[in-house]
C-alpha cells in the first residue's frame, strides 16, 4: 500500500524496454513516412505514453494525455514558420530576417503555451501537471535574460539559465501543490567556471604537448610539430569535450532537480557523470553503425539512466496531494486547450 | 443492498485514483452483465462499460481504465485484463498488434528503407518540379532580383567588355530559334568576377549573368550561345526553385530522423543528397541544350568543347595559386562522382559529343 508517513525515498523506476520500444518506434516511424508526416502527432503520444506508463514512483505510473490533433496543430504552425522563415530567406534575405525576428518575438509566449500543454496533460495518481506561468515571466526568462547574456559577451549566461529553469519550475503545479525552486545563481557559475577551467586546461595541455614534441625553435619546426601531433590533438580535444560535457550535463540535472521541492516533498538526483559519458558514447556508436536503427535503444538506456538517478524524498503522506483549479476547470479547460493550446518543441 | 458479480467472470487486481486526491485504493475489477465493477476494502462503483475508456495496450506498461466522473483505475495485469477484456469484446486493433509484433517490425525497417529510398529519388524531384512550375512569376522575379542584387554587391564587378559586343552576343542568342515549350523572356546581363574564374550563371527569372573570363576564353560565338543554351535548360526547368525545396525537404527530413543525436550527423547525409540532385540538373541542362542547338542546326559538340576549355582554364587558376588539383580530367571515379555538384566533364563531353 501506499500509506507513507514520515520521512521516505522513492527512487522513479523506469520498465521501458529497448525492443519494446523499438516495435513501436519502427511502426511510428513507417506511419509517419506514409502520412507524410501526419501521423507523427499520434506517433509522438504513443511514445510519450510509453515512456510516461513505464515511469514509476511509489508503485504509480505516471500518464500522458495530450490530444493528437493539438499537437499536429503545433506542427503545421511549426512547419509553417519553419517553411516561411526558409523561403522568405532565400528569396529575400533582408525580409528572411525581419521574419526570423518575429519568431524571435513571439518564441516565447510559443514556449509558455508549450509547456502549460506539456504539463496539463500530463498526470500522475489520476491527478494533473499544471504551468501558471504568465506571458510576461516568459518574456524575461526566455528573450530578456539571453539577450542580456549575448550583450555582456556570455558573462551573465549562467544567470540567464538559472531564471529560465526557475521560471519552468516556479510556475509548475501537481494538482494545486506548487513545485518550488532553490537552485541558487552561485552553483551555476560554479559548473560553467568549472567547464570552462576545464576546456581552458585541455587547451593548453595540447599546446605545451606540441611545444615539447617540436625539435628547434622557430615558426616552422613548430607547424612542423602541429601536424605530426595533429591526430593525437584531435583525440583528446574530442575526448576532452565528451568527458566535460558529460559532467557538465549530470551536474546540471542534479543541481537543477536537486534543488526542486513540490509542496512538502524534495525532488533529489545523483546522475552519474561516468555512467552518462558511457551511455553518450556507447549509443553514438551504436546509432552510427546500424544507421540509426539502434535510436530507441538509446533512447531507452538515456532515460533509464537518467530517471532511476532520481527521485523523491517524501515527507508525510504522498496521498495528500488534491487536484488544482486546473483540474476543476476542465470542461472549458479542455476546450481551450483545443482552441488554443499547441505543442511545440524546438 | 449490491448484486455480487457472476461468479464465472475473471477477477482482476487494480489501483483505483478518483482523480480528486492522490490516495490509491486498490479494488478487484470484474464484469457483471453491462457493468465494470470495482470493488475496494469499504466500497463498491459500477461503471456501464460503454463509459469505460480502456488505454491501448503499449508494450508491458500498465494499462488505464478511466471514467469520465470517476476518476480511473491502473492494471498492471496484463493477462488478467486481456481476459476480463475479452468477456466484453473488446480486442486489440491492428494498430495494437502491428506496435508488438517482431515479423511488423522488420517489415517495418524493410518498407522505410523502401520508402527512403522512393521519396529521394523520385516523389521529391517529382514534388518540387511540381511544385516549381506552379511558382507564381512574381515570386521568381523577386528571386532572381534580389539574388542579382547580393551578388553584384559581394561577388560581381561591372563587366569591361564594350557595349557594342554585349549587344552583339546577346542578338546572337535572341536570333536563335527557341524550343516550343520556352515560357521565359531572356536578359543577358555582363559582369566581370576574377576571383570566380570562368562561369555563366542563370537565375530564376531569366536573367543570366555571363561572366567576361568566359567570353575571353574562346573566339567561337557559337560555343559562348551553347553555354546560354545549357543555362536557358536551368531556367525552362526551374532548377533554382526546386533546389531551394528539395535541399530544404532534405535538410528538414534529415533533422527529424539524426536531429537527436547529433545536427553534424545530420547534416553530411543532406550536403551528400543535394550533390545529386546537382548533378542531375546539370545532365538535364545539358539535354536542354543538346536539343535546343539541334534545332538551330548547331551541332551539341559546341558545349562539349566549352566545357573541355572551361575545365581547362579552371584547372590552370589552381595551378597558379599554386595548389595542387584536386582530381585531373582523367583522374574522375566513382566515389568522386557520387560527390561533386557537376558530374564529371568527360562524361558530360561525352553524351554531348559521342564522337569526339
Amino acid at each position: 500500500m501506499q500509506e507513507l508517513h514520515g520521512q521516505q525515498e522513492h527512487s522513479f523506476e523506469f520498465s521501458g524496454k529497448g525492443w519494446e520500444y523499438f516495435k513501436i518506434w519502427i511502426v511510428n516511424l513507417v506511419l509517419t513516412i506514409l502520412t507524410l508526416g501526419i501521423y507523427s502527432a499520434w506517433a509522438k503520444v504513443r511514445r510519450l505514453q510509453y515512456f510516461y506508463r513505464n515511469t514509476r514512483l511509489a508503485g504509480a505510473s505516471f500518464d500522458y494525455h495530450g490530444q493528437p490533433k493539438a499537437i499536429l496543430k503545433g506542427r503545421v504552425i511549426a512547419f509553417g514558420l519553419f517553411l516561411l522563415y526558409n523561403v522568405t530567406l532565400k528569396l529575400n534575405p533582408i525580409l528572411g530576417l525581419a521574419v526570423g525576428l518575429v519568431l524571435v518575438v513571439v518564441m516565447p509566449w510559443l514556449l509558455m503555451r508549450s509547456l502549460r500543454f506539456k504539463l496539463y496533460n500530463s498526470s500522475y495518481r489520476g491527478l494533473r501537471f499544471g504551468f501558471v506561468g504568465k506571458a510576461g515571466g516568459a518574456y524575461g526568462a526566455f528573450l530578456g535574460y539571453p539577450v542580456l547574456a549575448v550583450l555582456t559577451f556570455y558573462l551573465l549566461a549562467p544567470l540567464a539559465h538559472q531564471r529560465i529553469k526557475r521560471y519552468q519550475l516556479d510556475n509548475s503545479r501537481f494538482g494545486n501543490t506548487a513545485f518550488k525552486f532553490n537552485g541558487s545563481v552561485k552553483g551555476f557559475y560554479l559548473i560553467y567556471l568549472s567547464a570552462l577551467v576545464a576546456m581552458i586546461g585541455t587547451v593548453l595541455l595540447v599546446v605545451t604537448l606540441a611545444m615539447m614534441s617540436a625539435t628547434g625553435a622557430g615558426k616552422e619546426a613548430m607547424a612542423a610539430a602541429f601536424a605530426a601531433v595533429g591526430p593525437v590533438v584531435l583525440l583528446i580535444m574530442v575526448a576532452a569535450i565528451l568527458v566535460i560535457s558529460s559532467l557538465f550535463i549530470a551536474y546540471m540535472q542534479n543541481l537543477v532537480w536537486g534543488n526542486t521541492e513540490v509542496g512538502a516533498h524534495r525532488i533529489f538526483s545523483h546522475v552519474s557523470a561516468r555512467r552518462l559519458l558511457w551511455i553518450r558514447v556507447s549509443n553514438f556508436i551504436g546509432i552510427v553503425l546500424t544507421l540509426g536503427l539502434f535510436t530507441p535503444f538509446a533512447t531507452i538506456r538515456m532515460l533509464r539512466l537518467q530517471l532511476e538517478s532520481m527521485g523523491v524524498a517524501v515527507s508525510g503522506d504522498l496521498s495528500d496531494f488534491v487536484a488544482g483549479q486546473q483540474q476543476q476547470a476542465s470542461a472549458t479547460g479542455e476546450e481551450t486547450a483545443e482552441m488554443f493550446d499547441v505543442d511545440i518543441s524546438f | 443492498m449490491s448484486t455480487s458479480p457472476s461468479s464465472a467472470s475473471p477477477q482482476v487486481n487494480a489501483a483505483y485514483y478518483d482523480g480528486q486526491t492522490a490516495a490509491s485504493r486498490a479494488v478487484v475489477l470484474s464484469v457483471d452483465g453491462s457493468d465494470l465493477v470495482l470493488r475496494g476494502a469499504s466500497f463498491e462503483l459500477r461503471w456501464p462499460l460503454h463509459e469505460v475508456q480502456v488505454s491501448e495496450r503499449l508494450g508491458s506498461t500498465p494499462r488505464l481504465l478511466a471514467h469520465a466522473v470517476d476518476g480511473h483505475c491502473e492494471v498492471s495485469d496484463q493477462a488478467g485484463l486481456e481476459k476480463l477484456l475479452a468477456q466484453t469484446g473488446k480486442s486489440l486493433d491492428w494498430l495494437e498488434r502491428m506496435q508488438h509484433s517482431l515479423p511488423w517490425a522488420l517489415a517495418a525497417v524493410v518498407l522505410l528503407v523502401v520508402s527512403f529510398a522512393a521519396a529521394y529519388r523520385y516523389l521529391l524531384p517529382w514534388g518540387a518540379e511540381v511544385l516549381a512550375l506552379r511558382m507564381p512569376d512574381a515570386v521568381l522575379q523577386k528571386m532572381g532580383s534580389s539574388t542579382l542584387e547580393a551578388l553584384d554587391k559581394f561577388a560581381l564587378k561591372p563587366s569591361k567588355l564594350d557595349a557594342a559586343r554585349q549587344q552583339e552576343l546577346a542578338d546572337e542568342f535572341e536570333r536563335l530559334q527557341a524550343l516550343p515549350d520556352t515560357r521565359f523572356k531572356y536578359r543577358i546581363i555582363f559582369r566581370s568576377a576574377p576571383e570566380m574564374g570562368a562561369n555563366a550563371f542563370a537565375l530564376p527569372d531569366g536573367t543570366i549573368v555571363m561572366l567576361d573570363e568566359l567570353v575571353a576564353l574562346t573566339p567561337d560565338d557559337n560555343e559562348i550561345i551553347a553555354v546560354l543554351e545549357h543555362e536557358r535548360g536551368h531556367v525552362e526547368r526551374r532548377h533554382a526553385m526546386r533546389m531551394v525545396l528539395q535541399s530544404s525537404a532534405v535538410g528538414l527530413v534529415m533533422t527529424w530522423y539524426l536531429g537527436d543525436v547529433s545536427s553534424l550527423l545530420a547534416a553530411a547525409p543532406a550536403i551528400i543528397a543535394q550533390a545529386k540532385y546537382s548533378r542531375d540538373m546539370e545532365r538535364e541542362a545539358d539535354e536542354y541544350a543538346e536539343r535546343a542547338l539541334q534545332l538551330n542546326a548547331l551541332s551539341p559538340c559546341l558545349l562539349a568543347t566549352i566545357l573541355d576549355k572551361l575545365e581547362a582554364a579552371h584547372l590552370a587558376a589552381m595551378k597558379t595559386e599554386n595548389q595542387p588539383p584536386v582530381a585531373g580530367p582523367e583522374k574522375h571515379t566513382a566515389t568522386m562522382d557520387y560527390l561533386s555538384s557537376h558530374p564529371a566533364t568527360q562524361e558530360r563531353i561525352g553524351l554531348l559529343c559521342p564522337a569526339r
